[in-house]
């Protein structure tokens, strides 16, 4: 059948330069592993050209709104601005590996442009990497197994929709609406961080594969030292585009969602950041070597830049496979490509370990073994085979530490450079691990099904706890951060930095340490001094001490390689990246550690000390806010001005006022803590009421009527001027439902963070009249609770009397019980007294309207024994006022973390710069 | 001392370091049963939301209390006071991880909470199946 009014040659056109470009990359990895360079070259450039254009096409797709296509119909609909095209092409898995495809293309074209003496072999794990992305976009069906998911699968294709009556219509792009629009890219992703956030970060992860491959060629040829050189700018490449990438990652979190920070250690945060550090760990292995004869730790040397790119694939692995399913916040994709993600990851993960035993044969076996123990997977045994190939890997990676890549250079003197920076990469790689291990902890889980009896029975015997948890295979990393990953990162990292401030003026080969100390001893003074600043301004609980001590190291490793920038410093920036980069990365983790240890959330809710309907808000982070009231909130006013809707958000105005002292006079009488005071003195009210207690209040125990109604609400302090607005937002989310979005108010010195927790976006309903649901609450005498800008407080109960019935409207045997409601509005007070009704046997319901206060009451039930009744309560809509329940929180000191950003990525690529520059130097002087 | 005796000693503080706060981290989610064996001791519990009790949340009575049911793993159902604002998606989730403890009232009362909401990569063609 012909179908109307579909692109079907672009389906076509897009399915065969996939296929080529698989094909392509297929035929340069033979041609490179045979040493046919010419033939491997321009296979390589018909894959890179192949990729470009299914790029390219579906770029055509999205701007020509071709929804017969799912992934345009998808991701894209009529509403969305263009700009945010580049956001829609990577918003779905497909996108995401073209994009990573797309990198690794141009830094391989580039690697193919150079043609340094590595090209064939550098070209080979290229080219192979290639390959296994290709086939992620095959989108080829073998019966019901899927290999890769296809880009240009057309909506009628989809195995969903297959069989659909509506399938067989040769118009249906024009009889059924749902096509003249797409789903619409998800409001989340709309957004400019994630226009620059992926892209960075995807760069970073094809970075890895180019140091990977330069480690793998030099074990495939067994020229152990010769790949050090070109693999070292590449590697600080990677370093500064991954970072920049993970942290754009925070600052989006930061920014766009309203997670409360930049950084939660959530499984996707994860998994970026251990590459890095393992990145990171590795070229400073290589900066080691490059400056030696004889090679040292050559096994780490060589394994690091390795472990770095099988950790990328790990985390893609698991972001994309959907195996971290329940344990995470976050979503994640379960596409049905896990096998497959799987044979990637494993395959990578052999050649890795394979290489690095020397000889052929012992790699035949090994692989051999490791080919066995997958024979197992496929009999259905998964976790088993795989826990067997992963021990096979292992075993072959202690064999090659131990003998093929052992090196018996003599031990490096303790004051050399190379000898911290050794320790450091090493303290980097535990950090690494620890993280890996709390983040895989679903996929443990899967590893300890097969073996759930042995641990049942070891826990019957030895009667431990723990192998009950073991056996029971379920267990999720933990909520609290400071035991999952504090208690171990942070000792790490005081290490780290201490050895980055010292390290920057030790020199290769051996140093005089008593020179160096001199050469210390000012950033050591300037950080004790500058914590002490910190410890005298801030307020530190005793268990911070290593957050303090953290604090203090990063501030050390700071000031010390800044001091060694400016005493280096002759005019020139080219050897100077390192200290630049360390002084970056050093403020980069003070200003994270400063501003979430001392982040302060001031929203704390005021209207508790009134309310005496609840009795737990000691964890109350949240306000309440009422449209037009204006409440004390840290050092502002705040007041809820009101709520307008633009495009997909609704906005929440709120005005920020200074903060003006409040002075009392001597016999002014307040109400504080549910009591009525009055003043002793005069004075300015200090920040909180129970600091000037104790000399500037006495307590009325017994006001009289006159002085309860003088006394006002005790504040410290009145608002002033208005100072500033914020707009914390909600978007209109059908997909995803609605999500608050946060708005900051930056300082130089301090963030002021706000987000919206609970907000109407749409009027209520009410009925005919106007009356909103009713609700239905127990009281007690003396409770009290806000409805609307009124307080409600139950004074008393009491009988009616006789003389009172008629004008009730009872009957001479009803029992009737008033309740004696005080409603307070600003200065008016007002007592009404709805009626609790009981005729005969049976209660009659008895409506009772406050009239001119918009409210209506009526009591359900009355509990004699411990005199509480269960009232329902209903607002008219003509009093009820909007309010929004809100959070904000102060993050002092962020702006280092930015900074620290900054320098830190300026660092890296003046190293990257500087090492090319070397190198040119170097290959000259051959 | 040598060098590879102090990069042992780092090696082995950090291993113990790691062990300690797998130990202490790692908490295991149990059913309703087991927590309310127990109350007041702190349990991880996880489920999905009844659709068919509503989700209280009244921010003018209690800004920080949200009232829900949760049915476990197992199949129970018990109401839950969970101490925050209602979290947004709340009636979307697809699985909830409660922490906290029973009460001798018969409620859960959880102090920390993580959802798992529809992926927002969803590929499900919900419109084309149902509608057409």
């Amino acid at each position: 059948m012909e179908y109307l009014g579909e692109w079907l040659w672009a389906a076509h056109l897009g399915r065969a330069l996939v296929a080529l470009g698989f094909v392509s990359a297929m035929v340069a990895t033979v041609s490179f592993v045979r040493g046919d360079i010419s033939l491997g070259r321009k296979a390589f450039q018909t894959h890179a050209l192949s990729t470009f254009a299914v790029i390219a096409l579906i770029f055509v797709l999205f701007f020509g709104h071709r929804y017969e296509f799912q992934y345009i119909w998808k991701h894209l609909n009529n509403e969305m601005p263009m700009r945010f095209v580049l956001s829609a092409f990577w918003g779905g898995q497909e996108g995401g590996f073209l994009l990573w495809m797309f990198w690794h293309n141009v830094l391989a074209l580039l690697v193919l442009w150079r043609a340094d003496g590595w090209q064939r072999e550098v070209m080979t794990v290229l080219s192979a990497i290639e390959m296994f992305l290709g086939v992620m976009l095959l989108g080829v069906y073998f019966g019901d197994f899927q290999l890769g998911l296809d880009p240009f699968m057309l909506v009628r294709q989809a195995p969903a929709n297959l069989g659909l009556p509506w399938t067989a219509r040769a118009d249906y792009l024009t009889s059924i609406p749902q096509f003249a629009d797409g789903q619409g890219l998800n409001p989340l992703l709309q957004n400019y961080w994630m226009t620059i956030h992926p892209p960075t970060l995807f760069l970073g992860f094809a970075a890895t594969s180019v140091p990977f491959a330069y480690a793998i060629g030099a074990l495939w040829r067994r020229d152990l030292t010769g790949w050090i050189q070109p693999a070292l700018p590449w590697s600080f490449f990677g370093v500064g585009i991954l970072g920049a990438g993970i942290l754009m990652g925070g600052a989006w979190a930061y920014e766009a969602l309203s997670f409360g920070g930049f950084w939660a250690w959530d499984p996707v945060e994860n998994s970026s950041l251990v590459p890095w550090m393992v990145l990171v760990a590795g070229a400073h292995l290589l900066l080691i070597n490059r400056n030696r004869k004889e090679p040292t730790a050559l096994f780490s040397t060589l394994y690091l830049p390795v472990l770095a790119f099988l950790l990328v694939l790990y985390s893609t692995f698991l972001t994309k496979s959907g195996i971290l399913g329940d344990t995470s916040v976050h979503s994640f994709v379960d596409s049905g490509i896990l096998p497959q993600l799987l044979a990637y990851l494993l395959s990578f993960v052999a050649l890795g370990h394979l290489m690095l035993l020397r000889h052929v044969e012992t790699r035949k076996a090994y692989g051999g073994i490791a080919l066995a123990s997958l024979a197992l997977v496929a009999a259905g045994f998964h976790a088993l085979g795989i826990l067997a190939f992963l021990a096979v890997m292992a075993a072959a990676a202690i064999r090659a530490f131990r003998r093929d890549l052992k090196t018996d250079a003599e031990e490096d003197a303790l004051w050399s450079r190379e000898f911290w920076m050794f320790v450091g990469s090493l303290l980097l790689v535990l950090g690494a691990i620890h993280i890996t291990w709390q983040t895989s902890i679903p996929v443990f889980n899967h590893f300890l099904a097969p073996f759930s009896s042995v641990f049942t029975w070891a826990a019957d015997l030895t009667g431990w706890d723990v192998m009950n948890t073991l056996a029971q295979h379920d267990m999720a990393p933990g909520t609290d951060l400071d035991r999952t990953y504090h208690l171990v990162q942070v000792p790490l990292a005081v290490l780290i930095f201490l050895m980055i401030g010292l390290t920057q003026w030790l020199k290769y080969k051996n140093t005089d340490i008593r020179t160096v100390r001199t050469k210390v001893l000012r950033a050591y003074i300037a950080s004790a001094v500058v914590t002490g600043v910190l410890l005298w301004t801030y307020d530190f609980a005793w268990h911070e001490v290593p957050r303090v001590a953290l604090m203090y190291a990063t501030l050390f490793a700071a000031f010390s390689n800044a001091d060694y920038f400016v005493q280096m410093w002759k005019g020139q920036l080219d050897a100077l990246g390192s200290p630049l980069a360390h002084v970056g990365f050093a403020l980069t983790i003070f200003g994270a550690v400063l501003s979430t240890a001392q982040k302060d959330i001031i929203s704390l809710n005021r209207i508790g000390d009134i309310s005496t309907l609840n009795e737990e808000l000691n964890n109350n982070t949240d306000l309440l806010m009422m449209q037009g009231d204006t409440l004390p909130m840290g050092p502002y006013f705040v007041s809820y001005k009101e709520r307008r809707q633009e495009g997909i958000h609704v906005l929440f105005d709120m005005d920020y006022y200074e903060r003006t002292p409040k002075s009392y006079a001597q016999g002014d009488i307040v109400l504080a803590e549910g009591m009525v005071w009055q003043a002793l003195e005069d004075h300015v009210a200090s920040p909180l009421f129970d600091d000037d207690v104790e000399d500037r209040w006495n307590f009325l125990p017994f006001p009289t009527k006159a002085q309860t109604e003088r006394a006002t609400r005790w504040v410290n302090g009145t608002p002033g001027d208005l100072e500033f607005t914020l707009s914390p937002r909600i978007q209109l989310n059908a997909r995803m439902g609605n999500a608050p979005e946060p708005d900051t108010r930056h300082f130089l010195t301090r963030d002021l963070y706000t987000h919206i927790k609970w907000g109407r976006v749409t009027p209520p309903e009410t009925d005919e009249e106007g009356w909103l649901g009713g609700q239905s609450s127990s009281f007690a005498v003396g409770d009290s609770m806000f409805v609307g800008g009124v307080l409600l407080t139950i004074d008393s109960l009491r009988v009616i009397r006789d003389e009172e019935r008629a004008d009730r409207g009872l009957l001479d045997d009803d029992l009737a019980l008033a309740a004696c409601l005080g409603l307070r509005r600003g200065r008016t007070v007002e007592v009404h007294d709805p009626l609790y009704i009981v005729r005969g046997n049976t209660v009659v319901p008895d409506l009772y309207e406050a009239e001119g206060w918009g409210l209506r009451f009526r009591i359900d039930a009355f509990n004699p024994a411990d005199e509480t009744l269960d009232m329902v309560v209903w607002e008219h809509q003509s009093v009820r006022r909007d309010f929004v329940v809100m959070q904000a929180v102060i993050f002092p000191q962020i702006n280092w973390l930015w900074i620290g950003c900054i320098l830190m990525t300026l660092g890296s690529f003046l190293a990257v710069r500087f090492r090319l520059r070397q190198r040119k130097t170097s290959r000259r002087g051959h | 001392m040598k060098r590879s005796h102090l990069v042992l000693l780092l090696l082995v503080a950090s291993m113990m370091g790691m062990f300690i706060s797998f130990i202490t981290s790692t908490s295991r989610s149990v059913g309703f049963d087991t927590a309310f064996a127990d109350p007041g001791v702190e349990y991880k519990v996880s489920g999905t939301l009844v659709a068919a009790h509503p989700v209280e949340y009244d921010a003018q009575v209690n800004t920080n209390l949200t009232k829900f049911h949760l049915q476990d793993k197992q199949g129970d159902i018990r109401e839950v006071w969970l101490q925050q604002s209602k979290p947004t998606g709340l009636e979307r989730s697809e699985s909830i991880d409660l922490y906290g403890y029973a009460t001798a009232e018969g409620h859960f009362h959880a102090t920390d909470m993580l959802m798992k909401c529809p992926s927002k990569y969803n590929e499900q063609n919900h419109l084309l199946e149902t509608d057409v």
